[in-house]
């Protein structure tokens, strides 16, 4: 699990303590949701980069 | 009257567009204090614009739906010389020089905009508390929210102050309004409309689309919107296709998916039993009611919520540093996306692309999907939780995890009222078709209005 708080005074960011305690148990949660469901992608499975109309995206 | 029977009635010369606005701005003075649904009103403009609009009319112009037609626009679509504030502090004294795609099309299109909307602060939330305009307030109880992050323009459609309003939508901000508010709401596909000259939230999942009283109100505004913007790199070149359905269309012979999976559970007892009326009567209108299974929502719903968390504290960290001009909730948003790390954001945009294949597997079988809109009816203004299904959830969690999933799928999808609760306060359901299938998806919500799947006016409107 990151440790949010140590990531946020490595980057310097002006977060305070006390929004620190409020938003890192919803990040904490959120990456355990989702690091699983990233943990097998095989590497030809590139970005939907939402730059290009969707309809050449390959979605249809 | 709807927008269509106005624009009937403008045309006819039984109405002037003089006649509307003024009525449209005596219904705000008079419901503004109770609802709060704008941040600024455009009233002289809007006269003079109606006094040209009778011109037009009279002089024999060719004159589309939209014309003489009052309607206004959240507060973050750009207005030349009007204030822009996307609903914050920062804000505040922005005037840009420039106007939306979406405004200028409204505007040629002969319409009569009235102003600028309340709505979450950034676009950046679901309740429309709005810390710096003050709380936009649901017509139908208004201790209760419209919904967001389109609040006012929910509020002041169903409130029939407009007959349509042009909202955002980036997990969920056009289809949550119109579903607590009772109105209807359309998410365009990703690329049908024109993103240019509106402050983004979110780059890859920021859609902009029409809330309005009847779905053919809704197309009518979409038919005037829709179209390739080379301005906006995401805009597609495809053709657009007649939008407005007939009189008498049908959905006879139309496949409709009910989901098995997730779509259903933890409901609110009247929003399911909402949804499922509309869907037995989809099935006596001779739809094909077919039950599918879906992938991985949760994951998707996962996946949406990590890109726009990442991409949302990109846009905004060169402002970031005004902290005290930020609300609580807007400010904690921002700083959790600002602590994401890069490789997770590029993994989440690959898994949206695995997800979107498997997604786009279920038009073989289907033309569309009908599911509930959001899981409960409008929340009390402060509720911070609500408990469906025995399990405690997040306001905002539990508003948009019905609807978030479209927006990383760039799909069209169709809020429509589908019935009224014990509470008294309007249902919504969702239609869902693959890209660029607006017509299909209008088509079967007209057919379904048409029979019979309406709901009562608001009664601060009545």
């Amino acid at each position: 699990m990151t440790d949010f708080k140590a990531v946020a005074r490595a980057r310097g960011l002006d977060i305070p303590e006390a929004e620190l305690d409020r938003i890192v148990p919803t990040l904490e949660k959120l990456e355990a949701a989702f690091r699983p469901l990233a943990a097998d992608l095989p590497p030809s499975l590139e970005p939907a980069t939402g730059i290009c109309p969707l309809e050449e995206d390959g979605a249809e | 009257m709807t927008l269509l029977e106005a624009a009937g009635a403008l045309r006819a010369r039984r109405v002037s567009a003089v006649e509307l606005a003024t009525d449209s701005l005596a219904r705000i003075q008079a419901l503004e204090p109770r609802l709060n649904s704008f941040i600024t009103v455009t009233g002289d403009a809007a006269m003079a614009r109606a006094r040209q609009a009778d011109r037009e009319l009279a002089a024999g112009s060719p004159a589309g739906p939209l014309h003489g037609i009052p309607i206004a626009l959240k507060d973050l679509f750009a207005t030349r010389g009007v204030r822009t504030t996307c609903g914050s502090r920062v804000y505040w004294d922005f005037v840009p020089h420039y106007s939306a795609a979406v405004v200028e099309r409204l505007e040629a299109a002969g319409a009569v905009l009235m102003g600028k909307l309340n709505m979450h602060e950034m676009a950046y939330g679901i309740t429309s508390a709005n810390p710096h305009f003050g709380p936009v307030r649901n017509p139908w109880d208004t201790a209760r929210s419209p919904g967001g992050s389109s609040g006012g323009s929910g509020a002041a459609v169903a409130a029939e102050t407009l007959f349509a309003a042009m909202g955002s939508d980036t997990g969920g901000s056009i289809r949550i309004p119109a579903s607590f508010c009772g109105v209807v709401g359309l998410k365009p596909t990703y690329g049908r409309v024109s993103r240019y000259g509106v402050m983004p939230l979110a780059y890859s999942l920021d859609h902009m689309g029409p809330l309005a009283r009847t779905v053919r109100d809704a197309a009518a505004v979409l038919q005037a919107i829709a179209g390739h913007d080379r301005r906006d790199d995401t805009s597609s070149r495809r053709p657009v296709d007649s939008y407005i359905p007939e009189e008498g269309c049908s959905i006879r012979g139309l496949s409709i998916g009910v989901p098995e999976n997730y779509y259903f559970e933890r409901l609110d007892p009247d929003v399911k039993t909402a949804v499922e009326t509309a869907i037995q009567l989809a099935g006596r209108l001779g739809a094909a009611i077919k039950p599918v299974r879906l992938p991985d929502v949760d994951a998707l719903n996962t996946v949406a919520r990590l890109i726009l968390a990442a991409e949302a504290s990109a846009l905004a960290e060169p402002i970031l540093a005004r902290r005290d001009q930020f609300g609580a909730d807007v400010l904690a948003l921002f700083d959790q996306g600002r602590l994401l790390a890069a490789t997770d954001y590029v993994n989440a945009q690959r898994l949206r692309r695995r997800l979107r294949g498997e997604f786009g597997r279920v038009w073989k079988t289907v033309d569309c999907l009908l599911v509930p809109t959001t899981p409960a009816p409008a929340p009390r203004i402060g509720e911070t939780t609500t408990t469906l299904g025995g399990v405690e959830e997040d306001v905002r969690l539990a508003a948009t995890r019905l609807v978030r999933s479209f927006n990383a799928l760039g799909y069209p999808a169709l809020s429509i009222p589908c019935g009224i609760g014990r509470s008294g306060l309007p249902v919504g359901l969702q239609l869902v078709a693959a890209p660029f299938r607006e017509a299909l998806l209008l088509r079967a919500g007209a057919a379904l209005e048409d029979g019979g799947l309406r709901i009562p006016r608001c009664p601060l409107a009545s």
